[in-house]
């Protein structure tokens, strides 16, 4: 049993650790990720007691705390209690000394064993890591990359150790060779305490059951490492995952705004946090228990920005939202599909407060919204599809966009003049007096839906609902606006409700998604997820057409069934997952 | 390219090296202008010299025929360690280097090995410490010595401990006319030998001791010497098997290339301490302007430094594997 209370460990003045509470039983295996000089391997060293630096703290190894015992002890429990595999597999070997006496030279520095015993021990641990007997007289240079990771593998097992470190074990390692390579981890970790050191979080969730977050030397964030995948709920740890490339990944790869710095007061990460609130940067938050994780922050991790429970709406007699809950998290986009007379473009208008709901509540940043207040519309903005429609041709740009400042009466005129320049210079736009002059139709479309972007986000909201906001413009002005948003969304953590039926679209910019059928929910979660196993007959039906359609092949079968679909109503509730759909036709 | 075949190329390149060597000790002075006689042997030999025994040595030389026989008759002498007569010593050449080569042997290879030795040691121990009271004193006090010019030192040294001190001789390899057989011989040749060696060696240390600090001051920030650490391995196995093992690598590339300057060095030394090794002896041929000799004598350095150079090579391809061609 490993156990870590308050470890801090510090070179000289700057302070790599501070303060790490860990705990791990038998045959537990945990990642630890993090940006590079988060102190990943510092941790890892400071267990070996390898570190340079000063430690404090506990690091308690079957009772004993390893800070407190002398070096001889320590080095007797190094290489045979505690193993470490490096990062740099070129250095990590002595280059003049042959593999068979480096991986001997491990064995006997804690047994004393005859010759003829060892030489047959250091050959069983070749094969057991895979290699070739014949590579036991090889140089290291003689040896390829992954030859040497396995090598130093070897090294780490020679003495069955309980706690076995890996440290960035396939950083430099081919896609094949680091596929053989976690095979092997995968047989060598299970019977023992490991933790992996890594950015690469596909290594992390075939290798480990949980995942710890490091940043700036405090654990952010940890929990089950499936759980963490999917839904990370430390900002971090969110921003961590979705600048990391999966295969799955469909969304456009975003990285963290700013760069880590040491030594701040407050939490760590409120600098480039997009959910910090006062307390975040004069108070370091604790790690504490919130469902089943543990997070240090503040705000209970992500927040929900928009929650909307239950939701019922019907024109008259014609029911057209039934039941619909929906949550929408700080920084992410939310993907809304289904298609046309679904009911998306009305659930955002009621999320506006351009209907009124018959049942269910919406709920903004944890309250209810009864009234539709300036400091609603202060924090929800809206885009609309067709901009040379939704942007008053009467009104020059700069009016256009200092218009919300106007209703919320902010400051004076300077102070909006400046704000709406500073919008315009966000959606990179010219803000020279001849545009600010210029009247919608002497612009392009793209242009327009950029103006009436900048005209949502002169009032810096937190939720943006983008009804269908590039269909009306060309293929390239799109892809523009789209990466523009995205570009906002990761400065200023701008949650996004995407309106669209372009699953293509969708599946670019959303983290989540929604699929609605007939005024319902039918399915959500993370849209690389609902793409490639879609649960929900309809999802899967939408999803196929979309395919369908990029790759320009004809959908006879689903041409008719959507058809079908225009002429009979589909109940939701009939369709059972997993299973075959059963159709009800009502009468029509 | 397997090794066998490496070590064969680099024996042969050292041949031809010493092929050229003998070819322009042939040609250079048949290329002076005048009489090939006058130039091996000079003015002053030349008037000493009986007719008679000119004529021997055209005979011998083979001067009067064609510079193929000349160069068969140079090759024939060569081979039966025939370097040419010293009229200074009146006899052979090659019977006089030999009397004093093994001195010059004693000293330059002793002096290597121990400044050598000693200089790794010192080196891992100081760079183990870098910082520490005992690595300050050594770069300080090592990289001073190194700054002085060897016969320099042993200046100092014979004024201090032969003159002063009275402690050990002041001249000579051995006691002349006392007779010593045995262990008394061996000791009273140590203590003729302390002191020339000592000057060679303190000159010699501060260039092996600073290379090999700097590099374990290097190597010691290297992976292989955290994952040595990881397995376990005690500090001396670190320092010595680990670090120490990698350090001679660039040591041994160095002590290669100090050879020569180690030949030298001992010249100068040999004189002060009128040791009678090579140094001394050159030192009376060219006051004699005995040219046979001299050339005997740079022929054989040549050759002695060109062997140290080989046995270096070959050391280097069995220290380290990655080795596969060391030039």
């Amino acid at each position: 049993m490993l156990k870590i209370i308050g470890l801090k460990t510090s070179f000289g003045e700057t302070e790599i650790l501070r303060g790490i509470d860990l705990e791990l039983d038998e045959r537990e295996s945990i990642a630890l990720v993090g940006e590079s000089g988060a102190g990943k391997t510092t941790l890892g060293l400071s267990i070996m007691g390898l570190v340079s630096g000063s430690v404090s703290g506990e690091i308690l190894f079957n009772g004993r705390n390893l800070l407190k015992i002398s070096e001889d002890d320590f080095r007797n429990l190094r290489g045979k209690e505690l193993a470490m595999v490096f990062q740099n597999t070129e250095d990590a070997l002595d280059p003049v000394c042959r593999i068979d006496d480096q991986i001997a030279e491990a064995i006997l520095v804690h047994h004393g064993q005859s010759r003829k015993n060892i030489k047959a021990a250091v050959l069983k641990l070749l094969m057991s890591v895979g290699l070739n007997e014949n590579k036991a007289l090889a140089y290291p240079h003689q040896l390829s990359g992954g030859e040497r990771q396995r090598v130093l593998i070897a090294m780490a097992l020679a003495n069955d150790p309980d706690v076995l470190i890996l440290d960035e074990p396939t950083a430099s390692l081919d896609a094949l060779t680091k596929a053989d390579i976690l095979k092997l981890f995968r047989s060598v970790i299970n019977c023992r305490i490991s933790l992996v050191i890594t950015h690469d979080i596909s290594m992390a969730r075939a290798l480990t059951q949980k995942m710890a977050v490091l940043y700036a030397g405090r654990i952010v964030e940890i929990g089950r490492t499936e759980e963490m995948v999917t839904n990370p709920r430390h900002p971090y740890t969110r921003g961590l995952i979705r600048s990391y490339p999966g295969m799955t990944t469909t969304r456009d790869l975003q990285g963290i705004p700013g760069r880590m710095a040491q030594g701040l007061d407050g939490c760590p990460f409120h600098e480039r946090c997009t959910q910090a609130i006062e307390i975040c940067n004069c108070l370091v938050p604790q790690l504490r228990e919130i469902d089943e994780r543990l997070i240090a922050c503040h705000r209970g991790g992500i927040v929900p920005l928009l929650e909307i429970r239950n939701l019922g709406m019907s024109f008259d007699s014609c029911s057209v939202l039934r039941g619909v809950s929906l949550t929408l998290f700080e920084g992410e986009t939310l993907a809304l599909v289904g298609e046309s007379g679904s009911g998306k473009t009305t659930l955002s208008k009621i999320i506006m407060g351009l209907f009124e709901q018959d049942s269910g509540e919406i709920l903004l940043e944890g309250q209810n919204v009864n009234k539709r207040d300036a400091s609603f519309y202060r924090r929800v903005q809206m885009i609309f599809q067709n901009p040379k429609e939704s942007v008053s041709h009467r009104m020059n740009v700069l009016d256009t966009v200092m218009e919300p400042l106007n209703v919320q009466k902010m400051g004076s005129k300077e102070e909006r003049q400046r704000a709406a320049k500073e919008a315009l210079r966000h959606v990179e736009l010219s803000n020279d007096s001849d545009f600010l002059k210029k009247y919608p139709h002497q612009l392009s479309g793209g242009e327009v839906q950029r103006v009436a972007i900048a005209r949502a986000l002169a009032l810096s909201p937190k939720l943006l609902i983008a009804d269908e906001p590039t269909s009306a413009l060309d293929p390239s002005v799109q892809a523009k606006i789209l990466k523009l948003l995205m570009n906002l969304q990761e400065k200023m953590g701008l949650a996004i409700l995407f309106v669209t039926h372009d699953i293509a679209l969708a599946r670019k910019v959303s983290d989540r998604m929604a699929v609605m059928l007939k005024g319902q929910i039918v399915e959500t979660g993370a849209t690389n997820e609902v793409l490639s196993h879609p649960q929900h007959p309809y999802t899967r039906r939408l999803v196929e057409c979309a395919a369908a359609a990029s790759l320009g092949m004809e959908t006879g079968e689903s041409q008719e069934e959507s058809m079908a679909a225009n002429n009979f109503k589909i109940k939701a509730e009939d369709f059972i997952i997993g299973k075959r759909p059963i159709l009800k036709i009502e009468d029509y | 390219m397997n090794r066998e075949q490496n070590s064969r190329t680099s024996i042969l390149n050292y041949i031809i090296a010493l092929a050229v060597i003998f070819a322009l000790n042939f040609i250079l002075p048949r290329m002076m202008p005048g009489d090939p006689l006058h130039a091996i042997y000079g003015d002053e030999a030349l008037v000493a010299m009986t007719p008679q025994m000119e004529a021997s040595l055209i005979r011998e030389f083979a001067l009067d025929r064609s510079w193929t026989d000349q160069l068969l008759a140079y090759v024939i002498n060569l081979l039966h360690c025939d370097l040419g007569f010293s009229y200074y010593y009146r006899t052979q050449v090659s019977s006089v280097i030999m009397g004093a080569l093994p001195w010059t042997l004693l000293l330059t290879g002793l002096a290597l090995i121990i400044a050598t030795a000693l200089g790794i040691i010192l080196g891992i121990e100081s760079g183990w410490q870098r910082g520490a009271t005992l690595d300050r004193c050594l770069v300080a006090g090592l990289m001073f010595l190194s700054g002085f010019p060897d016969f320099f030192v042993g200046i100092i040294l014979l004024l201090i401990f032969g003159v002063s001190l009275n402690m050990a001789p002041l001249s000579g390899a051995v006691t002349p006319y006392a007779g010593l057989k045995g262990l008394d011989y061996l000791l009273d040749a140590l203590m003729h030998l302390i002191l020339p060696l000592a000057s060679l060696v303190a000159v010699q240390l501060g260039a092996v001791y600073l290379l090999t600090r700097n590099t374990i001051v290097t190597l010691l920030g290297e992976s292989f010497i955290l994952t040595a650490r990881a397995k376990g391995c005690s500090d001396l196995c670190i320092k010595y098997s680990h670090a120490g093992r990698n350090c001679l690598l660039p040591v041994t590339t160095a002590t290669g290339l100090r050879i020569p300057h180690l030949f030298t060095g001992a010249l100068f030394i040999e004189i002060i301490f009128s040791y009678p090794g090579l140094g001394s002896l050159l030192n009376s041929a060219l006051d004699a302007r005995d040219y046979p000799l001299i050339q005997g004598i740079l022929l054989i350095v040549t050759i002695a430094v060109l062997t140290a150079n080989l046995l270096v090579d070959l050391l280097y391809k069995r220290l380290d594997p990655r080795v596969k061609y060391a030039h």
